[in-house]
């Protein structure tokens, strides 16, 4: 069982490896991903700044439509040249013109609000912005933006006013060789829509805000324009953070532990006023262990090595089942096979030898039980009562019965006493050099020490191997002799003289006891077997009734 | 030419005398909000190019002196509190800009635009800041003598000068061409001096006024020569930028 332990330590070693390595995974997806995210976000803020420049810087071209217009140009330079009123003439024509240039700009390109500013800043016409309706004084001068394109400038900004307005303005001119006539402003309105719009052009989520609210907002598609509403809770802190305040651009800042936000100040008047967009991504990240069969998507799955992963759970099965069938199921089966045999009388014992590792130990176990069992003249029998041996032809001695050589003072054994037990040869402490009784060949126990290991014959050569009903004679010759050589081993090793005790002497002892007992119980043969009786070498004779 | 005549209440009768007189280089004055405004550092725009067919020496952040450059007749003693003027809040400016008043004058502030402003006063306790309407008109009078400056929380570009002289006469506004004209009520000797953005320019000019008009024989000079090198050095810049 070694190879199956040690495959499963290494297979619990490398689950919880798998575990571990995959916490890390974990961790480190999650990391990159806020990262990433972070990358991401820096990346869409420059893109969205740049998309405003340059979508100011496009639109600035369109104003040049109107500035070349000969009856903008002409009415704004009358209204500059009436200081004290706006001439209504100039407002009307102006209106006309604007809105005439107005519509040869494509629809997508368009400006919310259009206005005509006179240098003295007063607006002359407008067009979108019916919240100046009816202002007969209504001006835009003071604002740096219409300064500045009052001046010779092209330039834009943001303003917030009642909204948010993308502003790009550039002088009008009449005379080249005088101040510009005026100005024209052109203005988006930064509301949802214009935020839709930079988002689908950008792909990033996007809110603008304005004193400390969300003024619009747009996402692609997959991302909820709700997560933007929490930046209003979050913007109360923006002020404190170094870098927003220095350069115009938050960190990357976490809201509500998912949602990652960076801000960036709007450019123009909206700077000093607080207004600015803020862009918004949600983290890519797995939760738990198995957040990445959710995360991954069916390309991911395409690129996992599942037939590698398959490989590896296959061969990993395959060497555990190999190591089970080769230390569990194999020597369970031999085992189960040789108690078969034996169960079937195909074999006296187990042969240890045939077993591995604790099977052999077991086998070895056992026939020492079935050897004491048979020292002891036999267990009781198992299965339906044999009445005869229950109840009939009960001998007046005992079964049991020992003797002492003829020749040995030692009396006879008391099988009642229990103070003498019955053994097979006993191992001799040290392992002295003991006399090998002759080897006779065809004998059983020549047989055993002939096939067996040594720490097996040892015990083989305790186990008296009785002859077979039907053997006859020779058989019980052969028994004899088997008796004699243990007989005199044992008393050698009781330090016993052996001197003069032959074979011859033994057998005739042997058959009168035999006759004896087979005459007095009717047996049918007699097992003989030796053991030591008050550190003296004993015979013992055990009639077999059946 | 009085441009803000019907803004500012200023006292006349038929018996005034009028002060007539031109203001000089005015274009080398700079309005501080715009010259502000101007520098990259302040991040007011993300593009900002100078149109090649404007000349040079306009392009240059140089006032609107019809609401930025005020010349006011200084008597020889205090004079009584002026009446209410109105004060228009529009436009990312108000009208005018500079003011030139006797302490106590009730200044009435009217907002011109469809938003609200939220108008305070800069260091002054008893003008915080607070929303104004559109349409809506909120009333402060000038506590004592000194400058005050009024700025507007919702408008960075709006910066307003009130100067409190207790011994101002009248005040006036030139034209875009620079000319002015002053009434004067009570015949005397007067100091005419310009003030722009809260401060005085120019130099102080004096005259003595009877019955008649008094013309001016020669301009008055504003360009003081920081405001001169401010401007060569924005010319310049004008003609880098339109290469």
């Amino acid at each position: 069982m070694v190879l199956s332990r040690f495959w499963y330590v290494l297979l619990g070693l490398f689950l919880g490896l798998s575990v571990f390595l995959l916490s890390i995974a974990t961790s480190m997806y999650n990391r990159a991903g806020a990262r990433a995210m972070g990358e991401a976000l820096s990346s869409d803020s420059q893109v969205v700044a740049w998309y405003l420049r340059d979508d100011a810087r496009q639109r600035s071209g369109r104003l040049i439509q109107f500035g070349v217009d000969p009856d903008i140009a002409k009415y704004l330079q009358k209204s500059t040249d009436s200081e004290a009123k706006v001439p209504d003439e100039a407002r009307d024509k102006l209106l006309a013109a604007l809105k005439k240039v107005n519509n040869t700009i494509p629809r997508d390109e368009q400006f919310d609000a259009v206005f005509a500013v006179d240098q003295a800043g007063r607006v002359v016409a407008h067009l979108g912005y019916e919240q100046a309706s009816g202002l007969s004084d209504f001006e835009l001068g003071g604002y740096p933006v219409v300064a500045d394109a009052l001046r010779g400038y092209v330039r834009d900004d943001t303003l917030i006013l009642d909204r948010i307005y993308r502003v790009v303005a550039r002088p009008v001119e009449y005379d080249m060789g005088s101040l510009p006539a005026g100005a024209i402003i052109g203005a988006r309105i930064v509301d949802d829509r214009f935020a839709r719009e930079l988002s689908s052009r950008t792909g990033a989520a996007i809110a603008f805000y304005a004193n400390g609210d969300r003024a619009s907002s747009g996402a692609p598609e997959g991302f909820a324009v709700g997560n933007l509403d929490q930046i209003v809770g979050d913007m109360a802190s923006l002020e404190q953070d170094p870098e927003y305040k220095d350069k115009g651009r938050s960190k990357v800042r976490t809201i509500g532990g998912m949602l990652g936000v960076q801000y960036s100040r709007l450019p123009g008047e909206a700077w000093q006023l607080g207004g600015g967009f803020a862009v918004a991504r949600l983290p890519v990240s797995v939760d738990g262990l198995f957040g990445f069969f959710k995360t991954a998507d069916d390309k991911d799955k395409q690129q996992a090595k599942l037939p590698v992963a398959i490989l590896v759970a296959v061969i990993a099965a395959a060497i555990g089942i190999v190591f089970s069938v080769f230390e569990h199921t194999r020597p369970i089966a031999i085992f189960k096979n040789e108690a078969h045999r034996l169960a079937k009388g195909e074999t006296d014992q187990l042969q240890p030898s045939r077993f591995r590792g604790v099977f052999r130990k077991i086998a070895s176990d056992l026939n020492d039980g079935m050897d004491q069992v048979l020292a002891k003249g036999g267990g009781p029998r198992r299965g339906p009562a044999d009445m005869k041996q229950v109840l009939g032809n009960i001998p007046d001695q005992p079964q049991m019965s020992a003797f002492s050589f003829p020749g040995d003072p030692s009396s006879m054994p008391q099988p009642s006493s229990g103070q003498a037990a019955p053994r097979s040869v006993p191992q001799a402490p040290g392992n002295p050099k003991l006399p090998r009784p002759p080897v006779r060949p065809g004998s059983p126990g020549v047989s055993l020490d002939t096939t067996l290991s040594s720490e097996d014959s040892s015990v083989a050569r305790r186990l008296p191997t009785p002859p077979s009903r039907g053997d006859g004679a020779a058989a019980e010759l052969a028994e004899w002799h088997a008796v004699f050589q243990d007989f005199v081993s044992l008393k050698q090793q009781c330090g016993e003289n052996t001197d003069g005790f032959s074979y011859e002497k033994f057998e005739q002892t042997l058959k009168k006891k035999n006759e004896e007992l087979l005459t007095r119980h009717g047996a049918k043969r007699v097992k003989f077997s030796v053991y030591v009786k008050e550190g003296k070498a004993a015979l013992k004779a055990s009639p077999i009734m059946d | 030419m009085f441009l803000v005549a019907g803004l500012v209440a200023l006292p006349s009768s038929a018996d005034a005398a009028r002060i007539k007189g031109r203001f000089e280089g005015f274009r080398a004055l700079q309005n501080p909000v715009w010259a502000e405004a101007k520098d990259p550092k302040n991040h007011g725009y993300s593009f900002r190019e100078p149109v090649p067919t404007v000349r040079a020496e306009f392009r240059r952040p140089f006032p609107h002196i019809p609401k930025e450059l005020c010349i006011a007749a200084i008597a020889a003693g205090p004079q009584k509190a002026q009446p209410p003027v109105l004060i228009r809040v529009g436009g990312g400016r108000t009208t005018p800009v500079t003011l030139v008043v006797t302490p106590g004058t009730r200044l009435t502030f009217q907002n011109t635009d469809p938003f609200k402003h939220k108008l305070y006063g800069v260091g002054i306790k008893t003008f915080a800041a607070g929303d104004t309407g559109p349409g809506a008109t909120r009333d402060w009078s000038v506590p004592g003598a000194g400058v005050f400056e009024i700025r507007d929380e919702a408008a960075p570009s709006l910066r307003m000068w009130i100067v409190s002289e207790p011994n101002v006469a009248q005040a006036a506004y030139p034209s875009m061409k620079g000319e002015f004209s002053l009434n004067i009520q009570e015949p005397g000797d007067y100091v005419l001096q310009a003030y722009f953005a809260g401060k005085k320019v120019g130099p102080a000019t004096p005259v003595t006024v009877a019955a008649a008009d008094v013309e001016l024989k020669g301009p008055i000079k504003v360009n003081d020569s920081s405001a001169a090198a401010d401007a060569k050095a924005s010319d310049s810049e004008s003609k880098e930028g339109a290469k």
